[in-house]
C-alpha cells in the first residue's frame, strides 16, 4: 500500500467507533468469513433499511461515503437498498459473491442480534458524528452555497439544516458573553459605550484623540498608551511634503511631562549633579532660566557623566512673576519621552533628595485634590447608573469620562517632596495635551484656529462665575496689558512665513477663545495671507529678539485654573445645541461670557539647525493645553488643514531633522538597549517565518549580527585593534617614550580584564534571548528587563560597555577633521580662531586615551547610488576603492565577495549522521553521542541557517573592508534626494580612518546593507 | 530660496568662536506667488532655467494655457550671477519675444549666535547681503 493511500486509511478510520472495525477490500477478507457464519443477512437487511430511512436523510452521503465499502463487502444485499450507489459497485460486489455463497445452518438469534445491535448504534454514531472539522455548509458544492448561509439556517437545504442549528449552536457558545447580555442598541448608548472605553483603556492609555485616530490610524500598544502609528491611507509622500510647504500635526500627548517646584538656586544645585556643560547649555543657561526659551539637554545619572546616560529631555522654566522681589519657589517642567520617564524620575527623586512620598492630604493640597477628583473619577465609571440618579439630584454636571491618566492608581502618589531641599517632584504624565505642527503653514494655522480671549470689562453676572480666574485677571491692569501684548505678537506671527524665522525655543504664552466657536462649515486649507504680511519694526524685533518674557506667562502652569478649565469646558452636546438653536441656521455662535477661556503655551521647536543644508526643515510649534480640551483645539486644525502625521511620520521628521530619534537612537541608555532588543526579536521572527531558500543567507553575506548592532564588542574590538596596532610597531623604539609605552601596557592589561568582564555580561543578553524563544513573550520581557537592570548594575560598578560621545568641543574637532581639504578652507578658517589642534597621531592618542569605546553619532549620505537601511554597515575603504573612484567617474563601489557558511555544512552533515544512526538505530539503538546533540541543539535554538551561531568572531575584520560602525535610520531621503542614513560609528575607528586617509577625500566611508554585498560610497557628516 | 554665499564678515572680530556657534537663519521670505523663481546654487543650472521656460511657456502645466505672461526671478548673494544668467539666457532663446526689468534691493539677513556657556545671552546679528529681482516679461514682437 502506497504511503499516501495509507494515510487516507487512516484518516478515515479516525472516526470511527471502536466497536466496529471497518476494513478496506483485501484486509477484511478474514472477518467477513466470521461475520458471515452467523450472519441471516436477510431478516437484519430489513432492519437496517428501517434504521436508515428513521435517520434524516441528510445523513445519507455520509453514510455511504464512510462505510459503504465494508457493508457493500459484508452484505452484499445492502447494496440495494442504496439504489444508485450500490448499483455503481455492483461489478465489485460481484467478485466477493462466491464468499457470500456458503450460508451458515444456524445462527444464534441472541447473540447475532446484540451484535447487529451493537454495530448499527456505531454506525448510528459514526453518521451523527462529523467526521470532518468543516461546517455544514462548507461541505456543500458550490453551486448550492447562498450568501449568508453561516447567519441564516433558513437558506440551507432543508435536511442540513439541523445540524447546521446544531453547530450554529456552538459557536454560539464560544461567542463573548457580552454581546448575549445586551442589545446592540444598548452596547452603543452613550453611557454603556464610555463604560466599555474606559474599561478598555486600563491598560494602555488612550489619548484625548484616540478615537479619531483609530479610525484613521494603525494603532500600536506601546510604551503604555494606544498610539497611532501612521495613517491608513497612503500618505508617506504626502506627509512629507506636509513638513515641508504645508502643515504637519502630531499628537504627542503621551510625553511625560514632570514638574519640579522649589527655590531656584537648590533647583538648579540638583540638578547640576545630572547634567555636564560639555554637552551644551544646561538648565541654569540665562535665556532658559528667565523663562523665555525652551531648552534641550541630555540628563545622566548623576555624578555619572559621561556614563549611564538616562535619556533627552527638554525644560521650560516658569517666567517669573516681575511684581515680587523676593526669591519665590519657581516651577520647571521636564518632558521626556515615556520610555525614560521612570528612569529620570527615579534620579531625580535621589538628587532632589526626596525619598519619602509625601502625605497626599497634607503637603500639597492641590495635588491631593486632584488624586481625590481621580478616584471620584473611578468611582463614576464604576457605577454610573447609580450616579446618574445622584446627579439628577445634585444637579451637577457628571463627569463620566476619564480624563487624564486612566491607569493611575489613585492611591498611588505621585508628587514627592523633599523635607532637605524643599523641592516638589510630581508627576504631570497626561495632565496637558501636547500637539505638534510642523511646516511653513503651521503659522497660518494657529493664527485661523485661535482666537485670544476676550477681555471682561465691566460686567460681572452669573455667567461668568465659571470663569472667575479671568474675571479676577481682568480686574487687574497689568495682566490685562500683558494679555493684549500677547495677542499683538501672536497676531504678527500670521505675517511670518516660516516658524523658523523665530529664535530657536520660543515660548509665547496665550489665551484663546472656545476654538469650536469659529470652526469653519467645511475642511478649508488655511492660507499664508498677504495682507498680513507687514516688513514693520514690531515683525523685526519678533525675529531679532523673539517674545519678550512677559509674554511668555502663561496661565497654564497654574493648576487650579486648568483644572477649573477642563471641568468648565461646555461639551459638543451642549454646544451642538446651541448651534441648532441659532436663528440663521449655520451663523457665527455667540456665546458672550459664557464662552471659555483656555490657557495655552505655543513653544517653537527650530526644526534643522545643524549643518549646511535645509536649514530650518521641519520648524514648527508645540502647543500645550489643559486635558479635557484635546479634540476641541485638534478638529479646528484639522479643518484649516493641516495633515495628521503618527509616530512614524515622527521619526521620518527627526530623520529628515538629522537628530537622534527617541528611544531608538539612544543606545547607551536603559531604554533604548531595551528597544534593541524588542526590534532584535521582532526582526528575527520575521526573518524566521521565511523559508531559508527566500531569505538572505547572512553568514554569506558576511552579516554577523543583521538584526542588532553588536555596540559593545564593536568599540572593544576596536581598542584591541588599536592597542595591538600600537604596541608592534613602538615596541623597538621602546627606548624612546618607554614611559608611555609601559603606561599603555598597563592600560592593556585592564582593559583585558575588563573584556573578560563584559563578555560575562555579554553572555546574558544571549541568555535572555534564548530564553525568550522558550516563554512566552511577555515573560521575556521582564525577564529582559530584570538582565538589563543587572547589567546596568554591574556596569556601574566598573565601566559601561560604551557611550556615545556628546562632548560639544571634541565634536566640533572631529566635524572639522571630517571635512575633505577642498570643502574645508573656510572650516579652516573658523578652526584656526577656535585653536583646534591638527588631526595628528599625538591629538589622536590623547583622545583616545580619554574616551576610549565610544561611539560618535554621524550623518551619512551617499555619494551616488544606494539606499542605506536598518543596521546597515559602515566600512573603511581601501586605497584600491579611491584609486578606483578617482580613475571612473561612474565607480559605485567594490564587492564584498561571498562568504561561505561553514554551518551549512556542519548542519547538513549533522543531518545526514542523524539519518544513519536513525537506520542504524533499530538495529544497534546506539544513542547519538552527547556532543552532537548539544551542537544540534545550539544551531536549532539559533533559528537557524542563515544566522550566525554562537558568540560573534572578530566584527570589525570579519570582512574585506573593516567595519567602523551601523546605521541606526536610513532610506532615500526626499528632502536630500539621494540616501541618507543616521547612525554610530566608533570613535577610535573614526580617527584611526581619518588619519590615515589621504587629505582630500577625508570622510569617505563605504555602506553595505546586511543583505547584499554591494558597497557604496558615503561621506560622513558630523553636525554640531 | 537663495543661497547665502556670503564669506565671513569683518565685524564678528570681537566675538569669540569658542564661546558662541553661529548658526545662520533663512531670510524673512513673503508669500511666494506661482510666477515666483528663487534661484538657488544647489539645483542644477539647466533645470532651473527649464523650469522658467516652462513657466513662460505654460506647456506642461494643467491649468496654464498660456503660460505667465511675466515671470520674476529672485537671486540673494552668491546666486545674482545665477538669477542674471537666467534671465539673459531666457532673453537670448526666445528670438526677442521677452524683455528683462531688473531690480537691486538689499535682505537683511539674521544669524543667531548660540552660546557655549550657560552665563550668556544669545545674540543675533543682522548682516545685508545684496540681491537682484529680475521680472521677466513677454512683449508682442513688432
Amino acid at each position: 500500500m502506497s504511503n499516501a493511500r495509507e494515510k487516507k486509511h487512516a484518516k478515515k478510520m479516525r472516526n470511527q467507533p471502536a466497536n466496529v472495525t471497518l476494513s478496506s477490500g483485501f484486509t477484511a477478507v478474514d472477518e467477513r468469513g466470521t461475520k458471515h457464519h452467523n450472519g441471516n443477512e436477510k431478516s437484519f437487511q430489513y432492519q437496517k433499511q428501517e434504521s436508515c430511512s428513521g435517520t434524516p436523510q441528510h445523513q445519507q452521503p455520509k453514510l455511504t461515503h464512510v462505510p459503504s465499502e465494508s457493508c457493500a463487502n459484508e452484505q452484499p444485499s445492502k447494496g440495494q437498498c442504496k439504489g444508485e450507489k450500490g448499483k455503481g459497485q455492483a461489478g465489485w460486489r460481484g467478485g466477493h459473491q462466491g464468499a457470500a455463497r456458503e450460508i451458515p445452518k444456524y445462527i444464534t438469534a441472541s447473540t447475532f442480534a446484540q451484535a447487529r445491535a451493537a454495530e448499527i448504534n456505531a454506525m448510528l454514531k459514526a453518521v451523527t458524528q462529523k467526521s470532518s472539522n468543516s461546517l455544514v455548509f462548507q461541505t456543500l458544492p458550490r453551486h448550492m452555497r447562498r450568501r449568508a448561509m453561516s447567519h441564516n439556517v433558513k437558506r440551507l437545504p432543508r435536511r442540513l439544516r439541523e445540524i447546521a442549528q446544531k453547530e450554529a449552536e456552538k459557536t454560539e457558545h464560544h461567542k463573548k458573553e457580552y454581546s448575549k447580555n445586551k442589545c446592540r442598541k444598548a452596547r452603543r448608548c452613550h453611557l454603556n459605550l464610555l463604560l466599555e472605553f474606559n474599561r478598555r483603556q486600563k491598560k494602555n492609555v488612550w489619548l484625548e484623540t484616540h478615537i479619531w485616530h483609530a479610525k484613521r490610524f494603525h494603532m500600536v500598544k506601546k510604551w503604555g498608551y494606544c498610539l497611532g502609528e501612521s495613517p491608513t491611507i497612503k500618505s508617506y509622500r504626502a506627509s512629507y511634503r506636509a513638513m515641508t510647504k504645508h502643515c504637519l500635526l502630531q499628537d504627542l500627548s503621551y510625553y511625560c511631562c514632570l514638574e519640579l517646584n522649589g527655590k531656584e538656586e537648590e533647583i538648579l544645585k540638583a540638578l547640576s549633579r545630572m547634567c555636564s556643560i560639555d554637552t551644551g547649555l544646561t538648565f541654569a543657561a540665562v535665556h532658559c532660566l528667565s523663562g523665555k526659551r525652551q531648552g534641550s539637554l541630555v540628563l545622566y545619572r548623576a555624578d555619572k557623566y559621561p556614563e549611564e546616560m538616562l535619556g533627552p529631555i527638554t525644560f521650560i522654566w516658569k517666567p517669573e512673576d516681575g511684581t515680587s522681589t523676593t526669591p519665590i519657589n519657581r516651577k520647571l517642567w521636564l518632558w521626556t519621552h515615556p520610555t525614560l520617564k521612570q528612569d529620570i524620575l527615579t534620579e531625580l527623586k535621589i538628587v532632589c533628595q526626596c525619598v519619602q512620598p509625601p502625605e497626599a492630604t497634607a503637603f500639597i493640597p492641590e495635588v491631593a485634590l486632584t488624586s481625590h477628583e481621580e478616584k471620584i473619577h473611578i468611582k463614576q465609571t464604576e457605577n454610573c447608573k447609580k450616579r446618574k440618579r445622584d446627579d439628577e439630584e445634585k444637579n451637577t454636571n457628571p463627569v463620566k469620562k476619564i480624563v487624564g491618566d486612566g491607569t493611575r492608581n489613585p492611591f498611588q502618589p505621585y508628587s514627592w517632596t523633599s523635607s532637605a531641599t524643599g523641592i516638589v517632584v510630581s508627576d504631570l504624565t497626561m495632565e496637558m495635551n501636547r500637539y505638534r505642527l510642523i511646516g511653513p503653514l503651521s503659522h497660518s494655522i494657529l493664527t485661523e484656529a485661535l482666537k485670544t480671549a476676550s477681555v471682561y470689562t465691566e460686567v460681572e453676572d452669573a455667567e461668568t462665575v465659571l470663569h472667575s480666574w479671568w474675571v479676577e485677571t481682568c480686574k487687574k491692569p497689568d495682566s490685562v496689558s500683558v494679555h493684549h501684548r500677547q495677542e499683538a505678537i501672536f497676531e504678527l506671527l500670521g505675517g511670518i512665513a516660516s516658524p523658523a524665522e523665530i529664535p530657536a525655543g520660543t515660548i509665547l504664552g496665550l489665551t484663546v477663545g472656545d476654538p469650536r466657536i469659529n470652526l469653519p462649515q467645511k475642511k478649508s486649507k488655511a492660507l499664508l495671507n498677504i495682507e498680513k504680511f507687514q516688513d514693520n519694526e514690531k515683525v523685526r524685533q519678533l525675529r531679532l529678539e523673539g517674545v519678550p518674557v512677559e509674554c511668555a506667562h502663561s496661565f497654564i502652569w497654574d493648576q487650579d485654573i486648568c483644572k477649573s478649565v477642563t471641568e468648565n469646558k461646555i461639551s459638543e452636546k451642549e454646544l451642538n445645541q446651541m448651534r441648532s438653536e441659532l436663528m440663521v441656521p449655520g451663523s457665527q455662535l455667540n456665546l458672550g461670557h459664557r464662552e471659555s477661556k483656555i490657557p495655552i503655551l505655543l513653544i517653537q521647536q527650530p526644526g534643522k539647525v545643524t549643518g549646511e543644508d535645509r536649514l530650518g526643515w521641519g520648524s514648527g510649534w508645540d502647543i500645550l493645553l489643559p486635558k479635557g480640551w484635546g479634540m476641541a483645539f485638534w478638529i479646528p486644525f484639522i479643518y484649516r488643514g493641516a495633515r495628521v502625521g503618527g509616530l512614524k511620520e515622527g521619526r521620518i521628521h527627526s530623520r529628515y531633522k538629522g537628530a537622534p530619534s527617541i528611544p531608538d537612537d539612544f543606545p547607551d541608555c536603559p531604554a533604548g538597549m531595551l528597544f534593541a532588543i524588542e526590534q532584535e526579536n521582532n526582526l528575527l521572527e520575521k526573518y524566521k517565518r521565511h523559508p531559508p531558500a527566500k531569505r538572505p543567507n547572512y553568514v554569506k553575506h558576511g552579516t554577523l549580527s543583521p538584526f542588532r548592532c553588536p555596540w559593545e564588542q564593536l568599540t572593544q574590538d576596536w581598542e584591541s585593534r588599536i592597542t595591538a596596532q600600537t604596541e608592534s610597531p613602538i615596541s623597538p623604539h621602546s627606548s624612546a617614550n618607554g614611559k608611555s609605552d609601559s603606561g599603555r601596557k598597563k592600560l592593556c592589561v585592564v582593559e583585558s580584564e575588563q573584556e573578560q568582564k563584559h563578555e560575562t555580561l555579554k553572555d546574558k543578553p544571549e541568555e535572555a534571548a534564548e530564553m525568550m524563544d522558550t516563554h512566552s513573550p511577555d515573560a521575556a520581557v521582564t525577564v529582559d528587563l530584570k538582565e538589563t537592570g543587572v547589567c546596568g548594575n554591574e556596569c556601574g560598578g566598573t565601566r559601561a560597555p560604551f557611550c556615545v560621545l556628546r562632548s560639544r568641543k571634541l565634536l566640533k574637532w572631529l566635524a572639522a577633521w571630517c571635512l575633505p581639504v577642498g570643502r574645508r578652507n573656510q572650516a579652516a578658517f573658523r578652526a584656526s580662531r577656535m585653536h583646534q589642534p591638527e588631526l595628528t597621531k599625538a591629538t589622536c592618542l590623547s583622545i583616545l586615551h580619554e574616551y576610549p569605546r565610544f561611539l560618535v553619532w554621524v550623518s551619512l549620505s551617499l555619494l551616488k547610488k544606494g539606499n542605506p537601511e536598518l543596521h546597515t554597515m559602515i566600512c573603511i575603504p581601501s586605497k584600491d576603492d579611491f584609486l578606483h573612484l578617482n580613475e571612473d567617474r561612474l565607480y559605485c563601489g567594490p564587492q564584498e565577495s561571498r562568504h561561505n557558511d561553514p554551518f551549512k555544512a556542519k548542519a547538513r552533515k549533522q543531518k545526514e549522521k542523524r539519518k544513519t544512526e536513525k537506520q542504524q538505530k533499530p538495529e544497534g539503538g546506539v544513542a547519538p553521542g552527547p556532543a552532537g546533540e548539544l551542537h544540534c541543539t545550539r544551531a536549532c535554538a539559533e533559528g537557524a541557517p542563515g544566522l550566525w551561531p554562537g558568540p560573534l568572531p572578530d566584527v570589525t575584520g570579519h570582512c574585506s573592508r573593516t567595519l567602523l560602525g551601523f546605521v541606526t535610520q536610513g532610506d532615500f531621503s526626499l528632502a536630500a534626494g539621494c540616501g541618507e542614513a543616521l547612525g554610530f560609528v566608533s570613535l577610535t575607528g573614526l580617527l584611526e580612518m581619518l588619519s590615515s586617509q589621504p587629505a582630500d577625500q577625508r570622510g569617505l566611508v563605504l555602506l553595505r546593507t546586511p543583505a547584499s554585498l554591494q558597497y557604496r560610497f558615503a561621506r560622513i557628516i558630523i553636525d554640531i | 530660496m537663495a543661497e547665502n554665499g556670503e564669506l565671513w564678515g569683518a565685524g564678528e572680530a570681537e566675538l569669540d568662536p569658542v564661546e558662541y556657534t553661529l548658526r545662520k537663519r533663512l531670510p524673512h521670505r513673503l508669500p511666494r506667488r506661482p510666477n515666483d523663481i528663487y534661484v538657488n546654487m544647489k539645483t542644477d543650472f539647466k533645470a532651473q532655467l527649464a523650469r522658467c521656460q516652462k513657466l513662460l511657456e505654460g506647456g506642461g502645466g494643467g491649468r496654464g494655457q498660456g503660460g505667465c505672461p511675466e515671470i520674476y526671478i529672485h537671486g540673494l548673494g552668491l546666486a545674482i550671477n545665477r538669477a542674471i544668467n537666467i534671465a539673459l539666457q531666457l532673453q537670448a532663446g526666445s528670438f526677442g519675444a521677452l524683455q528683462v526689468a531688473a531690480n537691486t534691493s538689499t535682505v537683511e539677513l539674521v544669524d543667531e549666535l548660540e552660546p557655549e556657556n550657560n552665563n550668556r545671552e544669545p545674540l543675533t546679528r543682522t548682516r545685508n547681503n545684496s540681491a537682484i529681482h529680475i521680472r521677466v516679461f513677454r512683449v508682442t514682437p513688432k
